[in-house]
């Protein structure tokens, strides 16, 4: 509450005030301190960083060496293998995340309509989502081996001939978008608590309006819940650009060969590079071949696109921003 | 409707309600079935596991599904083949201490996100969701070299030291919980005469407890099954590394023990399902937390 | 109201701590001043390498052997660390004293970056003479000038092949073209009755084991840069002949037979290795699998001989591709010499050389060594003598950008064996022009 003057000076503020206000602050910093040093030091400095780096030529041994757009050309023009990792991360970007919410969605839906069991079954659908990544993986890989894994034993009871799973180039993603949905049982516990939250009243007054099952869940059901199932949505498709564990340690635990003497990254994106995601290519160039110039240009490019979801999410999500909106 | 029913046939009823009975059992059957197939979906692939873990090396490599022999020495052999206990160490100290850096650094920030008004607040909240949302890709490198230089590469340090300096989910996280607390809590502390770290302290803290349990156990998690910061900062160090890499790299030099590799990988899985079920109300409140409150 | 207005210091403190950052480069080793040589005080030193098991225990003997002959050197040996381990433990400045390299890719990127450095004022003054080792493994240890590695042992690829199955098929001589070997390998290939392929007599798929271009090449008579370092896969006709005849007896049953095999294959190492299990009869290997024959499967009937060589190119047959393992000082070692005691003694003295070639059966480097080894006289280890010593024997340039031609290379073949390329001739030109557009993002 500033008494202004005239001319925009501040005058006739009581010292008192002034003085609790500065100590308000002060207290403010000292709350905020820890959090403000680091995002200097782990965000904004790398960050401007990154920008200087994409235009230079560094692998750590010599001092970085300034080459213009070159990284840059190069990821546009002339590596294919940039186009293979984009398509291959808009591919689990598009198809898993829907996949992933949908599987919850009905997951979620089913236990609703328990009359009894409820908790049991809802610990079954989310025991899964516990298990580490590491170790989910590895055990779909051996599950789904299309020589002596137990899918395709099942399968070949049913006299069909499974596919090459993880092994197969037209497989591995959706062997990957398996994995996603055995372990749906986090999005479904948030979806589940949405579902639970829709007021009965909605449902009853639409019973009266003689609604079906489905034209319920159209019209009182999904309205209500949309928030969360953009919530899902978002973290999901911001989660898939990022996906790096389960694509590298499939792809190394199925391609079956000991790493090589050359090094680890050798195998990843097996096979034949189909779960090359983005953020894997990026580490393989940056840090498997000492591109760390080159792989800030991928950063680069990474950066705008999720800065578009970013500013997408907030200007779509104010709820995010909390109870009160009011600054002081 | 009660008039005409009264005289009405009451095979006519009794058929009808036989049709709505047979009509609700082929439900429960089609329902139960559904269950029934989603179990062994979920619970099936750890059964499988389990089963394979103990079978002979040889059988692991066939399709047989039971074990013919009940090898419980492989679960040994997971601790003879590779160091697990010292990477299980490697993985508490990361998770642990990550965890207890995170709480010091992160509930002061939740704060003064939401209960301290100043001027500015939202937007520069908005700063803590990018930091949040942005690919870790993008600060990487540079990260990767600032740490080379401080010569701290082929430890867990790098992926430690930056919870002493707010971790921007967690600090998500818990503002949204301290909004929820009515200001009236607050409003009687300081009529008592508390300062704002008191207040913290005294009033918010313990009313805070679920949530900060969960973020805690968000973080611990995080940290537990963290794979890729591990693998850039460890991977040359294999005494440093932690269960996530070991499990990852788990073979012999030559080939892979399904068997034994099955053992180990549900050692890995084991301690978070443990934990699960002792704290099963803890861990759905703190999932729900972040979906619905978000 | 106050506008705070820091942009300046705050641009001035981020590119401080830009330069600041990149300004700590390690010390690379003043040329000059190498001392007189031996170690006066007990220094401890970092041995790495990617060796395991039974190699391992052939390398921790002869390292205790060098460490009795140099009692004031201890050496903590670390296996199983692969090239990227390596260059990410040296690039950060750890003490990685003395580097192995299982191959000899890495030699241009670690000379020319000076990532190991360079031996030659140690070479000079303790008067090594580099002519004991032939040419071939002369020229995959320096790059452009600068010795930065020396030799351990060297590996050396020809033909494996099965007597019995051979025998059953109607032969008794191994092929020594590269139509006999497709002719006998088509021969010899059983299916099932689904199809699938249960015997191969010899795996055309690239890459199956040991089947790489590297490897094929020199068969073929192909180069893969010319002395400028242009890039000539699409120029030498021998590579466009080379997947010619490779995709001739692919097709014979399709790529998807084939991979499928493969994934059904045992592990290349393991004891499973589809050749020592009797799955395939004709295999190109290196010179090593004798001794993991002779560890997992004792009672294969096997023999060995010279790479079969293109139609064309008779004139080649005894010679094939060479390589080896290579060692190095790394650019942050504080002992550099005890570490260069411990690569002499491993890459020039006989003793050393003979036991770890008996040991790991590799070609001893040295005539010296060769002479006192006792695999001078195995049968089965003679033709790669022969190819060792043959002196149109090669191996891969280095680059500096280690193996990315190779992958690259890779990539396309394995596009050309499922079909996807409409001309080979153009597309070799294409993985030519890639080939130079990776060496440029590398700084060439």
């Amino acid at each position: 509450m500033t008494i202004t003057a005239t001319r925009g000076t501040r005058v006739d503020v009581p010292a008192a005030l002034r003085k609790k206000r500065r100590r308000h602050r002060l207290v403010v910093l000292a709350f905020l301190a820890p959090w403000i040093a680091g995002f200097l030091m782990f965000f904004g400095y790398p960050f401007v960083a990154t920008v200087y780096y994409s235009f230079t030529r560094y692998d750590l041994f010599t001092p970085p060496e300034f080459v213009g757009l070159l990284n840059y050309e190069f990821m546009v023009k002339d590596d294919p293998t940039v186009r293979i990792a984009v398509r291959n991360t808009l591919w689990l970007v598009a198809l898993m995340v829907p996949a992933k919410i949908l599987f919850a969605l009905g997951l979620a839906q089913i236990l609703t309509r328990l009359k009894s069991g409820v908790g049991f079954w809802r610990s079954v659908f989310y025991l899964p989502a516990l298990a580490p990544p590491v170790a989910a993986t590895i055990a779909f890989v051996f599950l789904f081996n299309p020589e002596y894994g137990v899918a395709n034993a099942v399968l070949g009871v049913f006299g069909v001939d499974g596919p090459g799973w993880f092994t197969d180039p037209d497989w591995s993603k959706p062997s990957l978008t398996l994995l996603a949905l055995w372990g749906a049982g986090d999005v479904m516990i948030i979806l589940l608590a949405a579902l639970l939250d829709v007021p009965r009243d909605l449902y009853d007054a639409a019973d009266v309006d003689g609604a079906g099952p489905t034209q319920k869940f159209r019209f009182v059901t999904l309205p209500t819940i949309s928030p969360v199932l953009g919530f899902a949505a978002i973290t999901g498709v911001i989660q898939t650009l990022q996906y790096f564990t389960q694509a590298a340690v499939a792809s190394g635990v199925a391609s079956n060969r000991a790493s090589t003497g050359k090094g680890g990254s050798d195998v990843l994106g097996f096979p034949e590079q189909s779960t090359l995601t983005y953020p894997l290519w990026l580490y393989v160039r940056g840090f498997g071949q000492n591109y760390l110039g080159y792989a800030s240009a991928l950063a680069m490019a990474l950066l705008v696109v999720a800065f578009a979801l970013t500013v997408l999410m907030l200007w779509r999500a104010p709820a995010l921003m909390g109870g009160e909106g009011e600054n002081s | 409707m009660t008039a005409t029913a009264v005289k009405a046939p009451t095979s006519a009823r009794v058929r009808s309600s036989r049709n709505a009975r047979r009509e609700s059992f082929l439900f429960w059957v089609a329902r139960y079935s559904l269950l029934i197939a989603l179990g062994v979906m979920f619970l099936g692939p750890l059964l499988f596991v389990f089963l394979t873990s103990v079978m002979s090396g040889q059988q692991a490599l066939t399709t047989d599904y039971w074990p013919k022999s009940w090898n419980w020495d492989n679960y040994a052999k997971v601790f003879t083949e590779a160091p697990m206990v010292r990477h299980l160490g490697n993985t508490m100290l990361y998770a642990g201490l990550a965890t207890v850096f995170m709480l010091i650094s992160s509930i002061g920030p939740a704060y003064a996100f939401s209960r301290l008004r100043w001027r500015g607040r939202n937007k520069v909240f908005v700063l803590v969701l990018v930091t949040m949302m942005l690919p870790p890709q993008v600060t990487v490198v540079p990260m990767y070299i600032l740490w080379t230089d401080w010569g701290l590469t082929g430890s867990l340090w790098p992926l430690i030291i930056p919870n002493l300096f707010g971790d921007a989910f967690s600090i998500f996280l818990l503002r949204q919980f301290l909004l929820t607390i009515p200001k009236e809590y607050t409003d009687a502390a300081k009529v008592d005469g508390c300062n704002e770290f008191q207040v913290l302290w005294k009033v918010i803290l313990p009313m805070a407890r679920p949530a900060i349990a969960a973020t805690a156990m968000f973080m611990f998690f995080y940290a537990w099954n963290d794979y890729f910061g591990p693998l850039l900062y460890t991977s040359e160090e294999r005494d440093n590394w932690p269960l996530s890499l070991a499990l990852a790299s788990f073979r012999g030099q030559y080939q892979v023990d399904w068997n034994i590799t099955m053992a180990a990988t549900l050692l890995v899985m084991m301690p978070v399902m443990v934990v699960f079920f002792f704290a099963q109300k803890a861990f759905v409140e703190g999932v729900t937390l972040t979906g619905v409150k978000g | 109201m106050r506008r705070t207005s820091r942009p300046a210091s705050t641009i001035a403190v981020i590119a401080a701590l830009a330069l600041g950052a990149t300004a700590c480069t390690a010390d690379t080793g003043d040329k000059s001043d190498i001392g007189k040589g031996g170690v006066t005080e007990p220094t401890t030193i970092e041995f790495w390498h990617f060796f395991a098991d039974r190699e391992a225990e052939t390398i921790a003997a002869v390292v205790k052997d060098f460490e009795k002959k140099n009692p004031k050197i201890t050496v903590n040996v670390k296996s199983g660390q692969d090239d990227e381990k390596m260059k990410q433990a040296i690039s950060a400045g750890q003490a990685v004293d003395v580097g192995l390299s299982y191959s000899t890719d890495i030699v241009g990127t670690y000379c020319s970056k000076k990532a190991w450095r360079d031996l030659g004022p140690y070479i000079e003054r303790d008067e090594v003479n580099l002519d004991d080792f032939p040419e071939v493994v002369r020229g995959y240890t320096a790059y452009k000038g600068t010795q930065c590695s020396m030799p351990m042992l060297a590996d050396v690829y020809g033909l494996y092949y099965n007597k019995d199955l051979l025998k059953a098929g109607g032969y008794t001589e191994p092929p020594k073209t590269m139509s006999e070997l497709a002719e006998m390998g088509d021969k010899l290939t059983k299916l099932d009755a689904k199809g699938n392929i249960v015997q191969a007599g010899f795996v055309p798929l690239m890459p199956f084991y040991e089947n790489v271009a590297s490897h094929l090449g020199p068969a073929f008579g192909a180069k893969w840069f010319d002395e400028s370092g242009k890039p000539l896969i699409g120029t030498d006709p021998a590579w466009a002949e080379m997947l010619k005849w490779q995709k001739a007896l692919l097709d014979k049953h399709g790529v998807d037979k084939w991979k499928k095999f493969y994934a059904g294959a045992g592990e290349e190492f393991s004891a499973n290795n589809a050749f020592q299990t009797g799955k395939v009869a004709m295999n190109i290997d290196g010179e090593y699998r004798g001794a993991f024959i002779k560890a997992d499967a004792p009672k294969l009937n096997y023999g060995t001989a010279l790479m079969p060589v293109a139609d064309s190119k008779s004139d080649l047959y005894g010679s094939g591709y060479v390589t080896g393992n290579i060692m190095g000082i790394g650019r942050g070692s504080k002992s550099p010499e005890a570490a260069w005691q411990l690569i002499k003694y491993l890459s020039t003295d006989t003793d050393a050389i003979v036991k770890l070639a008996d040991g790991l059966r590799n070609i001893p480097t040295t005539k010296a060594a060769l002479e006192k080894s006792s695999l001078k006289d195995d049968e089965l280890f003679k033709p790669f003598i022969e190819i060792f010593n043959n002196p149109k024997s090669s191996s891969i340039p280095a680059t500096p950008n280690g193996a990315a031609p190779q992958n690259t290379f890779a990539t396309f073949i394995d596009s050309w064996q499922t079909g996807k390329v409409p001309n080979l001739e153009t597309g070799l030109k294409g993985v030519d022009t890639q080939i130079e557009k990776d060496l440029k993002l590398a700084g060439a």
